[in-house]
């Protein structure tokens, strides 16, 4: 491939530069080219950059886990391939016969796919330990991640996407599908969504639903589906069993974006509130020895999982006695 | 790395990186004819490196890391006298200087994550996150993946996460090594148009 240097479109020149130099292939004609295109005008090199940034920066994803479900996705994917073995050289000169051959059988494919689905319903369960989170790649492209002590149902058929989230928080990222919408049921209550990205969290409070991008349709029992309040990018609302739906307000983005990279944000907040957030990581809960400690406030970016750190932060930050049993750590004023 | 004096038929004289044959050959080691390239290289670049780190670092730090970026690559040993390549070489290390830098910060932050609250910290709380490489940019990208058609998406995380090169991508996804490239480029085409929702 060699980047089109007729094109007037300097954004896409880049990308197709990055890819061709990404391959090694550049001879010293190509050099000179690339020179000459990169030396013409300083936003060509702007642009270049661009995208080695956004390459870089997607370097440090490789342990996130929505790109490590996609990534199994991928490898399966790879290694059916390779059982199948290569395709033939001459693939494109297959006889018309044996299209016709593969074309019914395709056809019959299609039909059997079809009755399948019409007929069933498959269903799956996931979940997560305490402090665990896990990416799933669903039959859709959509992706679900489970937070911490999490379990979900996941129901598909041919005519909807059913998510039951029986207890913790996930975030839904929803591929598009206008005649399928995406379903999460919490508490009695429905999610709906076309196409968008949303976190469902249940806690002895309610349901909370944050989305992140598109519209959500939330409705606190099944059969108000339609009637539900529109929550739309950058809002949330919460709702107790049996409803009713809060007006927005606006969405938990920080503390969600922090969770799927595994980290706890705290910006100056009570530390009882902190507590409450950070136990739901942890299996033997951090408590409070004095509940005036509660009122003290705490600032930090912590790692889900290096539970020391956090514990030494509250040692020396906040000056508290820490102590140990086996039900429980207890804070202490020093 | 650096290796004994050669002889060489390059002048000395030749400051603009083209390599003419000479017929006044003077000798001159490759660790010469390496530190003229790499800072001819240098030159060109280093406005160009500077504001891309300073979309991955704080702005205090990214001058100090264009420095050593430059001490990096005169130790690294002979460069490919292929301009695109080596530039991105020195990219690249600027980009991992960078992540280096930031780890460093981040389990320092970790020793002092809490605070009283007559402790004012609140600047250097804000440190690193609030630059480019930042937690938004990296969610930024990530939904851009995820976002990618079937394909590119494939191709893209092969490369950048399996470290496969094209032709075995090529040979795995069964699309031609023409197409693995076009989907590299409409890969990093949606990727960095993402990232512009961040600046």
């Amino acid at each position: 491939m060699k980047p089109f240097r007729h094109q007037q479109n300097p954004a896409r020149t880049a990308s197709e530069w990055f890819a061709l130099i990404r391959s090694g292939e550049v001879d010293a004609r190509a050099d000179e080219e690339w020179k000459e295109w990169v030396d013409a005008d300083p936003g060509h090199s702007k642009e270049y950059e661009d995208r080695e940034l956004a390459w870089e920066i997607a370097a440090d994803l490789g342990e996130s886990p929505t790109i490590q479900a996609l990534l199994n996705e991928t490898d399966q994917h790879s290694r059916t391939s390779r059982r199948r073995g290569p395709v033939p050289p001459s693939w494109r000169l297959v006889s018309w016969q044996a299209f016709a051959a593969a074309a019914s059988l395709v056809a019959v494919g299609v039909l059997a796919v079809f009755w399948y689905n019409r007929t069933s319903t498959t269903v799956n369960e996931y979940a997560t330990a305490i402090g665990e989170q896990k990416a799933i790649a669903l039959a859709d492209q959509s992706i679900v991640t489970l937070n911490t002590a999490t379990k979900v149902r996941v129901l598909y058929s041919r005519a909807t996407r059913r998510v039951e989230l029986l207890q913790g928080e996930a975030l839904f990222a929803v591929s598009k599908d206008p005649l399928r919408p995406f379903e999460v049921h919490a508490l009695q209550g429905v999610s709906t969504a076309v196409g968008t990205q949303f976190d469902v969290r249940v806690d002895e409070r309610g349901a909370a639903v944050s989305v992140l991008e598109g519209t959500v349709i939330v409705a606190p029992d099944e059969s108000a589906k339609s009637a539900g309040v529109s929550v739309s990018a950058g809002q949330g609302v919460i709702y107790p069993v049996g409803g009713p739906v809060s007006p927005p307000q606006p969405a938990d983005s920080v503390r969600i974006n922090a969770w799927v990279s595994h980290r706890i944000v705290f910006s100056d907040i009570e530390l009882a509130d902190a507590l409450r957030e950070y136990n739901r990581y942890i299996s033997v809960p951090i408590v409070l020895g004095d509940p005036h400690l509660g009122s003290r406030h705490i600032n930090g970016v912590f790692r889900i999982g290096d539970e020391e750190a956090f514990l030494g932060a509250l040692r020396q930050g906040l000056h508290l006695q820490v102590t140990r049993s086996d039900a429980q750590i207890v804070l202490t004023p020093r | 790395m650096l290796q004994p004096p050669q002889p060489d038929i390059v002048p000395r004289e030749h400051t603009d990186g083209v390599e003419r044959p000479g017929t006044a050959a003077a000798p001159e080691s490759v660790a010469e004819r390496h530190q003229a390239y790499v800072t001819l290289l240098f030159n060109k670049y280093r406005t160009s490196v500077h504001r891309y780190l300073t979309r991955l670092v704080p702005f205090d730090d990214a001058a100090e890391l264009v420095q050593e970026t430059y001490f990096r690559l005169l130790r690294h040993g002979e460069l490919v006298r292929v301009e695109a390549m080596a530039r991105a070489f020195l990219f690249q290390t600027a980009a991992n200087l960078a992540r280096d830098l930031r780890r460093r910060r981040a389990s320092h932050r970790a020793d002092q994550h809490v605070q009283l609250d007559d402790h004012d910290v609140a600047e250097e709380h804000q440190g690193p996150d609030e630059h480019l490489a930042g937690e938004q940019a990296r969610a930024l990208i990530e939904r851009a993946i995820a976002n990618l058609p079937l394909d590119t998406r494939t191709v893209f995380l092969l490369h950048r996460f399996r470290d496969l090169s094209y032709p075995q991508i090529a040979q795995i996804t069964r699309l031609s090594a023409r197409t693995v490239a076009r989907k590299m480029a409409e890969a990093i085409e949606q990727l960095t148009l993402a990232l512009g929702q961040a600046v």
